[in-house]
């Protein structure tokens, strides 16, 4: 391999692992105060809509992203009503979330199939994007890869440094003692489970706006489901979350790159890479956390678990 | 004003219809909503699904051929989460399944009926219940999450399929279409009609499966000893390691049937209504079957019901889309709003609320549960 | 019934209470958990609120803390009518809880903890923060590392951690629920002199508990609360007659009637050999049948451990256990669901029993092979032997139909024992069987199991030395994994020990 296609490889990694980890930050932050979204699936497609209509509409790149942002709020704000308000069961109203997502955006998006948008354009970071191989691979990306750049920074610093973070890991831990030190475990997990949906919001909007410039239906194409696995690879920490997406951008650039290039392997296979390597990805994480025996103890311990009413 | 919310200690009685019904309302209403955005007249539509849906005989039978498939599927899925096990791969193990009986079907060409009908059936199984097997290895092995393994072995299994039925299986004289050779009529499962002498359109003999599925479930889960054990596992594995109950096995024994069940759908439908094995035999039918369980409380009779009436909804928006032009996602919408709404309002069927003023002189009409 | 003074308003007329609960009434339904309190919280002063379980002290906490209102009646903070919409406007008034279970995080420090919802600003810094918590423990002799996380901490610690939260926020009126329940006898008298040393700095204290030589030594005024009402206030000083209290606690007599009879020793059921493992170290002892055999010990010291090799679920490292005369290893083999182990677990409602099934069902739990002719399940059979353990055993309400958790804890209880008794168990495994019990479920479970030694030998793992000495016939004393004595009842001299023993100091 010469080194340019290592480079093109490299940066098409990086664009591959944009979405994914603002997906698994996204998931992290919700599972972080004790609830389980398995909707990121149907909210990253829905955004994909939201962010390609809105741009589609204004011509606005970062009209589009909010609109991606706010769609996947508001749709994982559906899930918090459905789990915190009525107290359904988290997977069954994740799954819920998913079909109908994914639903949604294909019925909105079906008349727009082919059309294509500006969205945001590569440009090159001063003085930075000359560095020797990083520059190429690290600044001569999109906007929205920059800002994939800061939001792990951000979502550990928010979790970590910071009084909300604190409150929301208390209630996904355990939402009584939240309760007792007077905080509302309700408000903090519908805090939780939005913000995280804003997050996978922006990741579809990157797959609208940045990843390919032309709406078709399917563009999630699993990458959720990828996310809510890398939480579980992540334990939990933001910086994990990185690896493991570089991990998936780099098979999925990988794979691009092969069948753009016309091998003899048939597509089928090369297709089932990812989903492949999420399941291996689950076992090792799985394995790892039995040899360290620190798996449980990662995870949130009111996770998935609804807050009951008293009294 | 406070709102008071209470856990029921009696049931509902018929308030669980209300309740359905209501939840059913609210989603169809968000239906005619999104259909008139995208600019559809909303009643009329709606007048057109259930025409379409319920309207004619023959859209019936359809429903019936239809709800084969997710009756299967939907008890497979209801027996694993009946012991919280969340087996969310009834798509691919339907795939899976689709595969088996393709493989002996291209096989063994020269069998009678007699011994191809039940092989393919046999390795349909098989093979689903291998593909159910792996998620619930890796469980109990490792502590994999079930769910996300389950999922991904879908995306897997029908890739698996698409691999089969765009290579070496793929009939030369399919004009490059990515399908198998027809199975040999040995090998494809009959309709009823003729042999009946009904008019019965597209309804075949897979029919049989479902109430023989249905009746061994519903007397495995109230008359026998491991169907007891399987419903005293939901409450998780602490209580069945006090009680000894052979957790893993279980485990094992719900993913293993649910992938068998679900992969007897994938053999029905590509014998049946297919007659070969191409990549439409994916209709989605698994994902609708987690619904369809669900909603049904994972009991049989209501996953009986609810079957047929989710593969009248599918048929109605086949009609809905010929006439008005929507996309078929239209359907996967109203699975979606029908669940969500039916979570939300299950909600009423283990809560009572009411609303109290904040300074009462009589005591609150609900019983307390807490001294 | 609204306006009662408080008796201990008169001695100090002139201080006005920290908090003050006029009338206050709380209904869950048709049950009167609180009917009409009236009680005064003064500075400086300790106040125990004595109780049996059930009497109503939670529900008056709740409302303390913000998280119920009153029905009727209302609170008052320093003279000002008050009515808390959320826990934490209680906090912000200046009222503290320690709850009987702690309200901690143990995936978070010390630090955080303490903190949590006081942070003081948007963005934090770990290090002022482990400073500022650091401090405050020292200030008031409290050691403690603020950088270690919660779920390293000893049960002591913990409380420490609790008491640093109120102290943190500045609280005046401090509510402690049963806090001795999970102390040494060591650890909970430095728990008295932090309780003191807060209380002569003018912060009132509010004590509830059930142990009458607790409250006695410990408190300037005793309320007693029974049944949701206040039975009675009294200054300590004013108290001659330990029993007399006692009396009004409990509404009669509190010593039970329990006729221990002498029951005579048979073989030996269970013999635990230098057992050691996670969290066992060297523990050796055997049980005959006949007998009643109290593991005591504060909990976490290793009793859970020998529980789950007892009754098989974890294996025995090294060392031997001989159960109804066969090796661990044969027994779990081929033990039969009758006549052999029965085990009634401390979470009865967890672990005991299915939440979400009926009575029936969660008879089959554990007799299901009773009920089977191979995989037939006899379920008119199980459903009669259902009602007579009903029955026989007075469970509420009486209908098998009902769910495990429709039923209070003291009927499930008497349920489970029924069940497990049903099994003609030759060794009784029980864990905390009254814990959370009235007194009159308490009696009876207390009845059943000095019954099941006419067949039996039972274990008994407790926290309650009272249950201990009334029961057993032997004690096991056990600290860190460890035997730390086994005597008889009889020998006065090492009972007397027991409290310095459960802290592990043998001299």
């Amino acid at each position: 391999m010469s080194p340019e296609l290592i480079i093109a490889l490299l940066a098409a990694a990086v664009q591959g692992a944009a979405p994914i980890l603002f997906a698994t930050l996204g998931e992290m932050l919700s599972e972080k105060a004790g609830v389980l979204n398995l909707g990121v699936e149907g909210v990253m497609a829905l955004s994909a809509f939201a962010a390609f209509i809105v741009c589609h509409l204004t011509g606005s790149a970062v009209l589009g992203l909010f609109a991606g942002g706010f769609a996947g709020a508001l749709l994982c704000g559906l899930h918090a009503l459905v789990c915190q308000v009525f107290l359904g069961n988290q997977v069954v109203s994740g799954l819920a979330l998913t079909i109908f997502g994914v639903g949604l955006s294909d019925f909105l998006g079906t008349p727009y199939v082919g059309v294509g948008t500006e969205g945001f354009r590569q440009f090159a970071v001063p003085l930075l994007s000359h560095l020797p191989m990083l520059g190429p691979v690290l600044f001569r990306q999109d906007a929205m890869v920059y800002l994939v750049y800061c939001a792990p920074v951000a979502v550990w610093f928010l979790l970590n440094r910071t009084s909300l973070g604190l409150g929301l890991r208390a209630t996904g831990e355990m939402p009584a003692a939240a309760a007792a030190a007077g905080l509302n475990p309700q408000r903090l997990r519908a805090f939780g489970v939005m913000a995280g949906g804003f997050l996978c919001g922006l990741g579809g909007a990157y797959l609208s706006l940045a990843h390919t410039h032309l709406w078709s239906t399917g563009l999630s194409g699993g990458r959720g489901w990828v996310a809510v696995a890398l939480v579980i690879f992540a334990f939990w920490r933001p910086g994990r979350a990185v690896i493991g997406a570089l991990l998936f951008g780099g098979v999925m650039a990988f794979q691009l790159r092969l069948q753009a290039e016309g091998t003899n392997v048939p597509s089928s296979l090369l297709l089932m890479l990812p989903y492949a390597l999420t399941v291996i990805v689950l076992v090792f994480s799985a394995a790892r956390a039995k040899y360290l025996k620190t798996g449980h103890s990662a995870a949130p311990a009111a996770l998935g678990v609804n807050i009951e009413p008293e009294g | 004003m406070i709102l008071k919310i209470r856990k029921r200690e009696e049931s509902l009685g018929w308030g669980v219809l209300v309740v359905y019904l209501g939840a059913l309302a609210l989603a169809l209403a968000v239906c005619a909503i999104l259909l008139a955005l995208a600019g559809k007249p909303a009643l009329e539509g709606l007048v057109i699904l259930f025409r379409g849906a319920f309207g004619q005989s023959y859209s019936l039978l359809d429903a019936l051929v239809k709800a084969i498939p997710i009756f299967l599927c939907a008890l497979g899925v209801a027996l694993s989460f009946r012991m919280q096990i969340w087996n969310i791969g009834a798509e691919g193990q339907f795939a899976l399944g689709a595969v088996g009986a393709t493989f002996v079907a291209l096989s063994f060409p020269g069998l009678p009926a007699l011994a191809l009908m039940p092989l393919m059936f046999l390795a349909a199984m098989l093979a689903g219940g291998a593909w159910g097997l792996i998620p619930a290895v890796l469980r109990l092995r490792l502590g994999v999450s079930e769910i996300i393994s389950s999922l991904m072995l879908n995306y897997i299994g029908i890739l698996v399929l698409e691999y089969l039925v765009f290579g070496a299986w793929k009939d030369p004289a399919s004009f490059g279409f990515p399908m198998t050779a027809e199975f040999v009529p040995a090998g494809q499962i009959a309709h009823m009609g003729p042999t009946l002498g009904l008019s019965l359109g597209k309804l075949h003999w897979g029919l049989l499966a479902c109430p023989l599925a249905g009746v061994a479930y519903s007397v495995f889960l109230s008359r026998t000893r491991l169907g007891f054990e399987l419903a005293a596992c939901g409450e998780g594995e602490r209580v069945a390691r006090y009680a000894q109950l052979p957790y893993g096995f279980l485990v094992l024994l719900v993913m293993g049937l649910g992938g068998g069940l679900a992969g007897l759908a994938g053999c029905i439908e590509s014998s049946a209504t297919l007659g070969r094995l191409q990549p439409t035999v994916m209709a989605g039918y698994g994902y609708t079957a987690i619904v369809v369980a669900w909603l049904a409380r994972l009991k049989p009779w209501p996953i009986a019901f609810t079957s047929f009436l989710l593969a009248a909804l599918r048929v109605g928006v086949e009609v809905l889309q010929l006439e008005l032009q929507i996309p078929a996602a239209f359907g996967q919408i109203m699975e979606g709003a029908i669940l969500l709404c039916v979570i939300a309002g299950q909600f009423f069927l283990s809560y009572s609320v009411t609303l109290k003023r904040s300074r009462p002189v009589a005591a609150a009409a609900s019983k307390g549960e807490r001294a | 019934m609204t306006r009662a003074q408080s008796r201990t308003d008169i001695g100090a007329v002139d201080v006005l209470p920290l908090v003050r609960l006029a009338g206050v009434t709380k209904r869950f339904g048709q049950v009167l958990a609180n009917d009409g309190i009236s009680l005064s919280i003064m500075p400086g002063r300790i106040k125990a609120l004595l109780g049996e379980n059930g009497a109503g002290k939670s529900t008056l906490m709740a409302m303390l803390a913000g998280r119920f209102q009153p029905d009727d009646g209302h609170i008052e903070v320093a003279g000002e009518r008050v009515r808390f919409a959320s826990p934490r406007e209680a906090i912000a008034a200046g009222i503290g809880m320690v709850y009987q279970h702690f309200m901690l995080v143990e995936n978070m420090t010390v630090a955080e903890n303490v903190l949590l919802g006081q942070e003081g600003g948007f963005v934090l810094h770990p290090a002022a923060m482990r400073r500022k918590v650091g401090e405050l423990a020292e200030r008031f002799g409290l050691g403690i590392d603020p950088g270690a996380r919660v779920g390293g901490l000893s049960m002591g610690e913990r409380q420490r951690v609790e008491i640093l939260k109120l102290l943190y926020r500045e609280s005046q009126v401090l509510i402690f629920d049963e806090p001795t329940a999970v102390l040494t006898p060591v650890e909970a008298e430095s728990l008295f002199t932090a309780l003191r040393t807060m209380s002569a700095q003018g912060k009132a204290i509010v004590f509830i508990s059930h142990k009458l030589e607790e409250v006695l030594s410990l408190a300037d005024e005793i309320a007693i609360l029974r049944r949701g009402r206040i039975e009675g206030e009294f200054l300590a000083s004013e108290i001659e007659s330990p029993s007399e209290l006692a009396r009004r606690m409990v509404g009669r007599d509190v010593v039970l009637d329990i006729k221990r009879e002498a029951v005579v020793h048979g073989r030996q059921v269970l013999d635990v050999r230098h057992l050691s493992g996670p969290g066992l170290d060297d523990v050796s002892f055997d049980l005959k049948r006949g007998e009643i055999l109290a593991i005591v010990g504060v909990a976490g010291n290793g009793q859970q451990q020998l529980v789950e090799v007892v009754c098989g679920l974890s294996r025995p490292d090294s060392g031997e256990v001989d159960i109804l005369g066969q090796s661990w290893a044969k027994f779990f083999q081929s033990r039969d669901w009758k006549g052999a182990l029965a085990w009634i677990p401390e979470d009865r409602a967890g672990l005991a029993t299915c939440r979400t099934l009926n009575l029936t069902d969660n008879l089959l739990l554990t007799t299901r092979q009773g009920f089977a002719q191979g995989q037939w399940l006899e379920r008119a059979r199980a459903r009669e032997t259902a009602k007579g353990i009903v029955r026989e055993h007075n469970v509420q309400p009486g209908n098998i139909e009902a769910q495990a958790w429709q039923l209070s804890g003291g009927n499930l209880q008497k349920f489970v024992l029924g069940r497990e008794l049903y099994r003609e168990p030759r060794l009784m495994v029980a864990e905390q069987p009254t814990q959370g019990l009235d007194v009159s479920a308490t009696e009876a479970v207390w009845q059943r199991l000095l019954e099941a030694r006419k067949t039996a030998g039972v274990l008994l793992v407790t926290g309650d030395l009272t249950e201990a000495l009334t029961l057993a016939d032997r004690v096991v004393v056990m600290f860190r994994g460890r035997v730390m004595g086994l005597f008889p009842v009889t020998d006065t001299a090492q009972v007397e020990r027991i409290g310095s023993l459960m802290a592990g100091l043998k001299e």
